[in-house]
């Protein structure tokens, strides 16, 4: 099968000078590859998970470098804000790594799939709430362009599987190896 | 049919109060709904807002105690189930995500409304309205693309199209070309008074949810669409408004009003696909019986009439949520270019309508055609969903 793209950071015309409406804007492409792989079967859905685990990866991966950091800071209440949206990510990984196991077409797959889509997006919706309104907020335009290219330079690098082990231990997400 | 609401007993208004146990709904899976699921809660939820506006207006021209008091004991109950139907949208949705909703809602109720509405006169306005709701469609689903990356299709899904309606920037009317002529209360078919209260409340309850979510934006362009298409909504609000018949008395507004909850309640649980929701709307309706009941009283106690001359011996077929496609192409190939003059219609862009242009404009683009360009910018094209061939109009073809 060729190689299908999986969305990143910037893919469209975007001046992308404001991090948070970068990350919005992939909280949508996460939502629209959990439709793809629900409406999907056999092969094409296998690759669409792929797809999804990787930029869940990514996605999750740039945020605890670059984003989350700057909220613990910056942010009033930012220690507070930061873990919760920790613990909901850590509760995300689990249930993934646990897909990650699973045959895409096993009967159970997709019941845990709804429901980790569940998490994940009310994960998505708390960070636009409770800490991107807050980072606007809380810095300068110049600062929210750099963050930009923080994140994009970091999912560059970021690996493409989850651990739900550690956070921004970018090392041990590598430790997952892709289902057959 | 043969339900008529004035031969049926509700639950006793002392037996309705909700705790909060009862009030705490799970609300829908905005991303597994039915789309009109979600439509009929929207409308549910703006004629629960008229009905508790409604109240407050009659409370506050109400002079006797003992009526401010059983006003307020139905007018709570209102406001219960309001909180109950609203609460069953769901948290995770963002406001543009609603929005879509709100205008899917406009489309497909307009347009089902103006198919059935014996009335040409109103069927005219209707018409003339849901063309404009149309296209704000389309412009909040560029909008909502560039914000979230998503499609409006995934919540309209595939029921109703996203292409240009009468283009936003004409809508901007001199208000006195918003105001219609009023039906005749006494001799316009009941079903006309329904289908105006219900238009004009979905409407209203647009109009209150922009101009209250849409400062709630940071985007520059998202903050001054909802400000554009807000003032769009008062617009509308005074369109259908002025269909009412002003000689109504308070007593049988209020009759009205309750015999419309009774109608849509009903209509909405005879066709409701979630289970869950249609035990809601068949309560909602077992509480409305009795609200109609004593608003039958007062209008008897008050206006010396029986509501029945007013009302319609039986409930009218019911208003249904379903796709209006080719009905909306007819009208989009028919009457694109139409404006109002005066109570009328008329398609030249008369002096008045040209000044209030020139004026509310600028000598800029509208924040309704930055969108568009705006997407272009940054997907290289718009965002569109024909379902059934390019646009009627070849004028509104893309890249026409």
């Amino acid at each position: 099968m060729t190689e299908m793209h999986t969305p990143q950071a910037g893919d469209d015309h975007a001046a992308d000078t404001d991090v948070v409406a970068l990350l919005m804007r992939q909280h949508g492409d996460i939502r629209n590859l959990f439709d793809e792989v629900e409406q999907s079967t056999g092969d094409a859905r296998k690759d669409a998970f792929r797809r999804l685990v990787r930029l869940l990866a990514v996605h999750e991966t740039a945020e605890e470098e670059v984003v989350h950091p700057f909220a613990r800071r910056n942010i009033p209440g930012g220690e507070q804000v930061v873990e919760d949206r920790l613990t909901e990510e850590r509760e995300a990984k689990e249930t993934l790594a646990a897909l990650d196991d699973m045959d895409t077409d096993d009967p159970k797959f997709l019941p845990r799939l709804i429901a980790l889509r569940a998490d994940v997006q009310e994960h998505a919706r708390a960070e636009e709430r409770y800490e991107f309104t807050h980072i606007r907020r809380s810095t300068d335009a110049a600062r929210l362009a750099s963050m930009a290219k923080g994140v994009k330079a970091a999912e560059a690098m970021a690996p493409t599987r989850p651990h739900p082990g550690v956070q921004s231990g970018a090392a041990t997400w590598r430790s997952v190896r892709w289902p057959r | 049919m043969t339900f008529n609401p004035l031969e049926q007993r509700g639950i006793p208004l002392d037996r309705q109060l909700r705790n909060w146990r009862e009030l705490n709904v799970e609300p829908i899976d905005p991303d597994h709904c039915d789309p009109y699921t979600r439509c009929r809660i929207i409308t549910m939820n703006g004629i629960e807002v008229e009905a508790i506006l409604f109240s407050h207006q009659l409370a506050r021209h109400t002079v006797d105690p003992e009526i401010k008091r059983q006003l307020a004991r139905t007018r709570y109950i209102e406001a219960q189930q309001q909180k109950v139907v609203n609460w069953l949208l769901p948290g995770v949705s963002s406001v543009l995500e609603t929005t879509i909703a709100y205008e899917q809602v406009a489309v497909d109720l307009t347009a089902w409304i103006a198919r059935m509405e014996p009335d040409p006169y109103l069927k005219q306005a209707y018409q003339f309205g849901v063309l404009e709701d149309f296209d704000h469609l389309y412009r909040y689903a560029n909008l909502y693309e560039m914000i979230e990356h998503r499609k409006a299709e995934s919540i309209v899904d595939g029921l109703t199209e996203v292409i240009p309606g009468r283009p936003t920037k004409y809508h901007h009317r001199n208000p006195v070309d918003n105001v219609r002529d009023p039906y005749d209360r006494t001799r316009t078919d009941p079903l006309s008074k329904l289908h105006a209260l219900t238009v004009l409340s979905a409407e209203q309850q647009t109009m209150n949810f922009y101009m209250n979510t849409g400062p709630t934006y940071m985007e520059p362009i998202a903050r001054q669409l909802y400000q554009e298409i807000g003032l769009i909504e008062e617009e509308h609000v005074t369109h259908y408004e002025s269909l009412v018949d002003p000689g109504e008395t308070w007593w049988e507004q209020l009759v009205n009003h309750e015999y419309n909850e009774c109608y849509l309640y009903y209509s909405f649980m005879e066709q409701e696909s979630d289970p869950r929701v249609k035990a809601i709307w068949e309560l909602h309706l077992n509480m409305e019986l009795e609200h109609l009941h004593i608003a039958c009283d007062l209008m008897r106690r008050h206006d010396g009439r029986d509501p029945a001359e007013i009302l319609a011996p039986q409930l009218p077929n019911v208003l249904t949520f379903e796709p209006n496609k080719a009905y909306l192409r007819e009208l989009l190939g028919t009457q694109m270019d139409l404006t109002t003059l005066g109570a009328g219609y008329v398609r030249d862009a008369h002096e008045r309508f040209e000044q209030m242009q020139e004026q509310i404009h600028g000598g800029e683009e509208p924040p309704s055609e930055q969108v568009i360009t705006q997407h272009d910018a940054m997907f290289g094209r718009e965002y569109r969903l024909e379902t059934e061939g390019e646009h009627p109009d070849p004028a509104m073809r893309e890249n026409s």
